[in-house]
């Protein structure tokens, strides 16, 4: 399973406008295409995940994820916002860099979710992606990055 | 989309998070990387479906309490006319000139609640 093979280039945005934690929920699920009604339903779902605790996880990363009816199949986001938000995150730091994914509740041939949220978290904990991450120009650059060390 | 189909997406997709909870994979993951306390999240979230659940139509409150009692997955998509629940085909006339779901409905076959993907 390669993670480049799950993002799309119109599912990238490397200078989220949000100012918020709810914001950026928001703004990361208008990356997915969805109809107003599913953003709506997928937005309070992600909340109501976040208010048990939050997907930062420290080092100014965030992978905010839910399965939800919204969507019929596995999907993803990534998002980055330079100057970082309060995001609760475990270590209190800002976060910069968020990855969304959302999975329908039953994959019925091929489970993708927990492998990709695995992955994703893997490949978040390394410090030299962490770092090409803030020095991305390119949305092709951050896809180049997923084919780089993401394999 | 019909408000109380709304809500009870909303209660499967919450049902879908607690079940994963008790899931040893999930909820090893969600303890090592996010620090989650899997017990009280779910209990969190338990206390939220009850909740929702009573802001249910009376009638429709009563068909998912009845699933919910029997079936892990009370509300399922349909999917090329297929009801995802029972992986029977579904009618997709829809019994409203407005479109899919505009309406709660249910599957002939397995009496879950219908939600239309495409």
């Amino acid at each position: 399973m390669k993670l480049r093979e799950f993002f799309s280039a119109d599912a990238v945005e490397l200078d989220l406008k949000a100012e918020t934690k709810d914001e950026a929920l928001k703004e990361l699920v208008s990356l997915l295409g969805l109809d107003e009604k599913s953003e709506t339903i997928l937005v309070k779902m992600l909340k109501r995940r976040e208010n048990l605790g939050s997907t930062g996880f420290g080092g100014g990363v965030a992978i905010p994820h839910c399965r939800s009816l919204v969507v019929k199949r596995l999907r993803v986001a990534f998002g980055r916002k330079p100057a970082g938000l309060a995001f609760d995150a475990l270590d209190d730091a800002p976060v910069h860099h968020m990855f969304l994914i959302v999975a329908p509740p039953l994959e019925v041939t091929n489970p993708q979710y927990l492998p990709v949220l695995g992955k994703i978290a893997q490949f978040c904990k390394d410090p030299d992606v962490i770092s090409r991450l803030s020095g991305l120009a390119t949305v092709d650059e951050f896809l180049k990055l997923l084919e780089d060390k993401a394999a | 989309m019909h408000a109380q189909l709304e809500l009870l997406m909303e209660l499967q997709d919450l049902r879908a998070q607690s079940r994963a909870l008790a899931e040893e994979s999930t909820r090893q993951f969600e303890q090592e990387v996010f620090e989650l306390t899997p017990d009280e999240a779910r209990a969190t979230l338990d206390a939220k479906i009850d909740e929702l659940a009573d802001e249910l139509e009376p009638a429709v409150r009563t068909r998912y309490r009845t699933l919910a009692g029997s079936m892990e997955r009370v509300v399922v998509p349909v999917l090329s006319g297929v009801c995802y629940g029972c992986f029977v085909a579904t009618p997709t006339a829809w019994t409203s000139r407005s479109g899919p779901n505009t309406q709660v409905t249910t599957c002939n076959h397995c009496g879950r609640f219908l939600y239309y993907v495409d």
